[in-house]
């Protein structure tokens, strides 16, 4: 009855053995994997989904790699990719070099300092950027803009204003994103006669929109589907996921707001702890080549950020603005936003939601 | 026999039989500790502090984050509706999965694994794929809507996705394998000669379960309890995807405000979340305990 020696106890050759085959595994995962690249590696945050596959197609494919850069990519959310950087903000050397953000997103971030301000002089594409593209702390690199969109079966009037979306009259046919928190107050701030940062009259005017039966989508995917089940006819959207809707075979009209339609601005910003800056720059800077914004301008519908960008006739009345109306795009008060942001979606959860 | 065995082996080898016990729970522990417990630590302390928007957390030792929660009507609706949800889920698991756990335990057919590995088959599938799943069945253009309308029953669909219901049934299927897994390895444990030694005594069904089974099973039945109940209490993606926007659970609440960048208040709700189930989970423990104790 000897219970003091186990029976499967690891004698010192097995554990000989197994140390043997962990470094022997370690060691062929070294060898197998890339060599080395002549310039150093990159890493980029990213969204995934077509956005990640268009990166890569457009950008690291054709202009990165075979300049001898190795590119990774970090597919995640905005929010958890912003988290990421919060929590390795004390790290002598964070984990990636450059990160998509919203415009909205970009400016927090640098004003909670934890991105660099970017070196122009190092950016040799940046003299074709649009100037409203060019912030201290980060590019643009392709922008849209909130448009009234409307299933034209459901909804016989189209809708040429914000205010015209935001109406009690449409009762349950209006559909609204609650991911879609900030821009919706914003744009129902205009509609309702204030601006981008007295945001009260939007709250009044969403809350009588909710009472006569607007419905809540979690996200832009449920959106679509609500659209495409007939089961709402009006909201807002940006104007490039209307195209994507579109050329998916969903009944949907965009109408660019009279008042101005708000504008998204996707760019890209620079850690303060990234561990390759030079890798960071030479993304900025291929991201901003012709080719590249060319070519995102027709996969994903977004506007180009360079003036020596040409896009087609057609697809500019589809995906793009006309001068007019890039003149009255709106920015959102990003300052406001970021002070007003907890307690913004605390509203929204409490007491629209509810 | 055992008593001469036991004195007959000597002071060393009972102390090396410790000494190994403590290797072996050595390298567990380890990663407990550096991957679980010192996180929590650090969440806790930022639980102590404040969110501000500009500098992202001042630091502090306030309970201020506690307080917020306790004293705003909304955070308590938030709160009391997950307890509730995760009793009504553990109720059901129990009074559905008791039965069927019975049934595959005393079964004696040559095809007992397959129908264990049919009531596990829901969670093979992935939360997200499931919650596809339940909306073609409760949207309403899904089948159960169609049929009533079709069949002229009700004339505009009954909204059952995004509700609490929605998300009651949806946790239940995803609890009741573990509950019906757990009760049934303590159900086999115990032998079926008991249960006929209480109707040859003149017991009938229900007396022999309250009476001979139930006490019997005690312990397993309390650790499916506690597995399906911390399982409620925590869950994320069920309540997200069929509860929708407007229905809050706890576990999204966190979510919510960690992707804010209001750390320190997520942190406060994560660490209300974790007490609260253990509490009443080790409440209920030991109550159960207590009241069966033979």
């Amino acid at each position: 009855m000897d219970k003091s020696r186990l029976a499967f106890e690891i004698s010192r050759r097995n554990l000989m053995r197994g140390a043997a085959a962990v470094a022997g595994a370690a060691a062929l995962g070294r060898a197998g994997g890339a060599l080395a690249q002549a310039k150093g590696k990159v890493v980029v945050g990213t969204w995934g989904g077509d956005y990640a596959r268009l990166l890569n197609k457009n950008i690291e494919q054709p202009i990165l790699i075979p300049a001898g850069w190795e590119v990774v990519q970090d597919q995640a959310g905005d929010p958890q990719r912003r988290s990421k950087m919060l929590a390795e903000a004390r790290l002598p050397r964070g984990t990636s070099d450059v990160q998509g953000l919203s415009d909205v997103n970009m400016y927090q971030q640098y004003n909670l300092g934890l991105t660099d301000k970017i070196d122009y002089s190092k950016l040799k594409n940046a003299k074709n950027l649009i100037p409203s593209m060019k912030y201290e702390y980060g590019i643009g690199h392709i922008y849209s803009g909130k448009v009234a969109v409307y299933n034209p079966k459901i909804v016989t009037t189209a809708p040429t204003s914000y205010k015209d979306v935001f109406d009690p009259k449409h009762g349950n046919k209006l559909g609204i994103i609650d991911i879609q928190y900030q821009y919706t107050l914003v744009a129902a701030a205009i509609a309702a006669g204030g601006s981008v940062n007295n945001l009260e009259p939007g709250k009044k005017l969403l809350l009588e929109c909710r009472k006569a039966g607007a419905r809540i989508y979690p996200t832009n995917e449920a959106f679509a589907q609500g659209l495409k089940s007939d089961e709402f006819g009006i909201g807002i959207m940006w104007k490039a996921r209307a195209v994507q809707w579109q050329n998916a075979g969903i009944n949907v009209t965009a109408v660019t707001p009279s008042e101005g339609a708000l504008a998204y601005v996707s760019g890209f910003v620079i850690p303060k702890n990234a561990p390759n800056k030079d890798g960071a720059y030479a993304y900025l800077d291929a991201m901003m080549e012709k080719s590249a914004q060319e070519a995102f301008a027709v996969d994903m519908g977004y506007n180009p950020t360079v003036t020596n960008a040409v896009v087609a006739p057609d697809l500019r009345e589809r995906i793009g603005f006309t001068d007019a109306q890039i003149a009255k795009l709106v920015n959102l008060d990003y300052g406001h936003m970021m002070d007003n942001d907890v307690a913004l979606k605390g509203w929204w959860d409490k007491e629209f939601k509810a | 026999m055992a008593a001469g065995a036991t004195t007959a082996m000597t002071l060393e080898e009972r102390g090396g039989s410790r000494l190994s016990a403590a290797a072996l729970i050595g390298p567990a522990t380890f990663i407990i500790a550096a991957g679980l417990l010192i996180p929590i630590a650090i969440l806790f302390r930022y639980s102590l502090d404040l969110y501000e928007a500009r500098r992202f957390v001042i630091e502090g030792y306030t309970l201020a984050n506690y307080v917020t929660f306790f004293s705003d009507a909304y955070y308590l609706g938030v709160f009391f509706t997950t307890v509730k949800v995760a009793l009504l889920c553990t109720l059901a698991c129990l009074v559905l999965g008791f039965p069927l756990a019975y049934v595959l335990a005393r079964t004696r057919t040559r095809y007992k694994n397959i129908l264990i590995m049919l009531v596990v088959l829901p969670l093979f599938v992935g939360n997200a794929v499931r919650a596809a799943g339940w909306m073609t069945l409760l949207g309403s253009k899904g089948m159960i809507n169609a049929g009533l309308v079709g069949f002229g029953f009700v004339d505009v669909p009954v909204e059952m996705m995004f509700t609490e219901g929605a998300v009651i049934v949806g946790i239940i299927a995803v609890n009741l394998p573990f509950m019906v897994l757990t009760l049934q390895s303590v159900i086999e444990s115990i032998d079926r000669s008991v249960e006929e030694a209480a109707f040859s005594m003149g017991a009938g069904p229900w007396a022999m379960f309250w009476r001979v089974l139930w006490p019997l099973a005690l312990p397993g039945i309390i650790a499916g309890v506690i597995l399906t109940f911390i399982l409620g209490m925590n869950a994320y993606a069920t309540p997200v995807l069929l509860g929708g926007p407007q229905f809050k659970m706890m576990a999204p609440l966190v979510f919510g405000q960690m992707q804010l960048g209001n750390w320190p208040f997520g942190a406060a709700v994560s660490f209300i979340l974790m007490t609260t189930t253990l509490v009443l989970t080790a409440t209920a423990g030991f109550w159960m305990q207590k009241r069966y104790k033979r």
